[in-house]
């Protein structure tokens, strides 16, 4: 955060700019882009800063924004048809602490429509490229927001996490991703997709900036009734290296058949590495993990139905053009607003919550929810922080899984139970593969135990000597 | 389990073309299988004693909205109010 008069914001701003125009034609990061309001809000803070004002760290920072986050006067789509007009008249809690601290937001990145996907194919838009190999999808749903950061078009960026959105993207395009604990950073003004499941959380190219922007954004609010009371630290100036004394768990669940053997190998000498340096490490056992991908999908789409019931043509957002009566309307809006996957994971959410299905389904999810959450509490009693792979394999290519959605569903195999828990979690590079391709290590920390997790983090990159960003 | 797709379409207020419902039938039933493999559980649901939600009073919040704000993104608009189709006959 180089604002001790190496460069301006403005030269800063206008580079990230030059990179957007040389290379978003090869990864199509962006939906929307904010380029005349971010070279003024530049301008605004250079004039502070040769005013000798002390500012934010985050100030004259050029940030890009997931568009499922609300931001005040610019375009929020969430990658839809359903909100491809829409402008809303007001930003989310996590949005006005970002304005608040001085930063250029540099526009809107691309998504799976409403945060449903794996890959970001489902934007209703277009596919973003993975900067690491062009062929190869970023990941989802945060996929603009990791592309932008490998790719250099933003500083950092905000995403959001409801089964593995951040961690993942995060994995395939090589950067550092945290999935904040549920509860830490206020859900006003993301648009809903999971409400026991949705979080707000930073991207970057090195844990230092994560860490920063996570001190910003968390905080109770009272717009939010499941955010927490609690105050936070600030991450950055506690960082640390030491890794002595570190307990780290290996969960066996996390390395079984289905993943990887190159996947395996590397998180094994990453946490090989952090033993060198002092760190403990024990195996350990997560049996409920099995039923994690099952409850997540029962428990996430039961919530999504509910939360997109509110998409009717009524308000705001897409309209059908032509129907016949009210609940045609609604049917023909819905029908023609929304995408397929979209579409699948309502039905299915409508299914399990429906008369006859709830006992079955949903209420046996979220039972099995709490034991997830207990097996999780007990080992936290003797480790510090389990480590295990972010994804099954490194980025697949585009069109290889869209046409298998439970294909696509086994790639978040790693990162759902996350969710489920409530826990905090990072995502950092740990190895490339024979095609240059990065693999992602998952760091996963008790509740509101981010600094421990950012200190791991922050130690292996300094014994690795930091991530490489690709060539484009 | 058979799901009775046409069913939850109207519940879920979507229309799935006849064209589309096989496709749709067995993509869903994929899914429902994978779901279904869930263990036997004899708990009862309880509620977080660890975190109470603390509700907003029911008063009118601080933030002022203009209509005008709030009706940029309707679709159709007429005398200051949303135009929608009859809902009473």
């Amino acid at each position: 955060m180089l604002k001790n008069k190496e460069i301006s914001s403005t030269e800063l701003t206008k580079s990230v700019f030059d990179r957007i125009k040389a290379v978003e034609g090869k990864v199509d990061a962006y939906l929307t882009l904010n380029e005349e309001n971010a070279m003024a809000q530049a301008a605004d803070i250079d004039s502070k800063l040769d005013a000798g004002e002390e500012l934010s760290p985050l100030a004259g920072i050029p940030v890009g924004i997931k568009d499922n986050i609300t931001t005040k006067g610019l375009r929020t789509t969430c990658a839809s048809r359903m909100l491809e007009n829409y402008v809303p008249p007001f930003n989310a809690t996590a949005m006005e602490k970002v304005l608040d601290s001085g930063a250029v937001i540099t526009g809107k990145l691309n998504m799976d429509e409403f945060a449903m996907g794996s890959s970001t194919e489902n934007s209703y838009y277009k596919p973003t490229k993975n900067p690491f190999d062009t062929d190869r999808i970023p990941g989802g749903s945060s996929g603009g927001s990791a592309a932008a950061v490998a790719a250099g078009e933003a500083v950092v960026t905000l995403g959001s996490d409801t089964g593995g959105s951040i961690r993942q993207p995060a994995s395939y395009c090589g950067v550092v991703g945290l999935k904040p604990t549920y509860g830490a950073v206020s859900r006003y003004g993301l648009v809903a997709f999971a409400s026991s499941l949705d979080q707000i959380g930073p991207l970057g190219k090195c844990v230092k900036d994560v860490a920063m922007v996570q001190s910003l954004i968390v905080g109770h609010d009272k717009l939010d009734a499941t955010s927490a009371y609690r105050e936070y630290p600030n991450y950055e100036s506690q960082l640390k290296t030491d890794l002595k004394g570190l307990k780290i768990g290996l969960p066996k669940e996390y390395f079984g058949e289905g993943i990887d053997p190159f996947v395996k190998q590397s998180v094994l000498n990453a946490v090989k590495e952090m033993e060198k340096q002092g760190a403990v490490v024990k195996e350990i056992s997560l049996p409920s993990t099995d039923y994690a991908l099952s409850s997540y999908y029962i428990i996430s789409s039961a919530e999504a139905s509910s939360n997109l019931a509110r998409y009717d043509g009524v308000r705001y957002g897409f309209r059908a053009e032509q129907f016949d009566g009210l609940t045609d309307m609604y049917e023909r809006t819905r029908s023609e607003g929304f995408g397929d996957e979209v579409k699948r994971r309502i039905m299915l959410g409508t299914f399990v919550l429906s008369s006859g299905f709830y006992d079955a389904y949903y209420k046996k999810a979220k039972l099995l929810q709490r034991r997830i959450q207990s097996e999780f509490a007990q080992q936290f009693e003797d480790i510090d922080v389990i480590a295990a792979p972010t994804t099954p394999s490194t980025a697949f290519k585009i069109g290889e899984n869209t046409g298998d959605p439970l294909k696509m569903y086994a790639t978040d195999i790693c990162t759902v139970t996350v969710n489920i828990a409530g826990l905090p979690a990072m995502s950092i590079p740990c190895a490339y593969d024979n095609n240059g391709l990065p693999v992602g290590l998952q760091l996963i920390g008790n509740r509101f135990t981010e600094q421990t997790l950012l200190n791991t983090a922050y130690a292996y990159e300094n014994i690795v000597g930091g991530f490489k960003m690709p060539e484009l | 389990m058979n799901i009775d797709i046409k069913h939850i379409a109207k519940l879920a207020r979507l229309r799935i073309e006849d064209d589309q419902l096989e496709k749709f039938e067995s993509e869903m039933q994929g899914i429902v299988n994978m779901v279904e493999k869930l263990p036997d559980i004899d708990d009862e649901l309880v509620l977080d004693a660890s975190n109470p939600m603390k509700l907003r009073k029911d008063e009118v919040a601080d933030k002022k909205f203009t209509r005008q704000e709030l009706m940029q993104n309707a679709p159709k608009v007429k005398a200051g109010c949303l135009v929608v189709p009859k809902t009473v006959e």
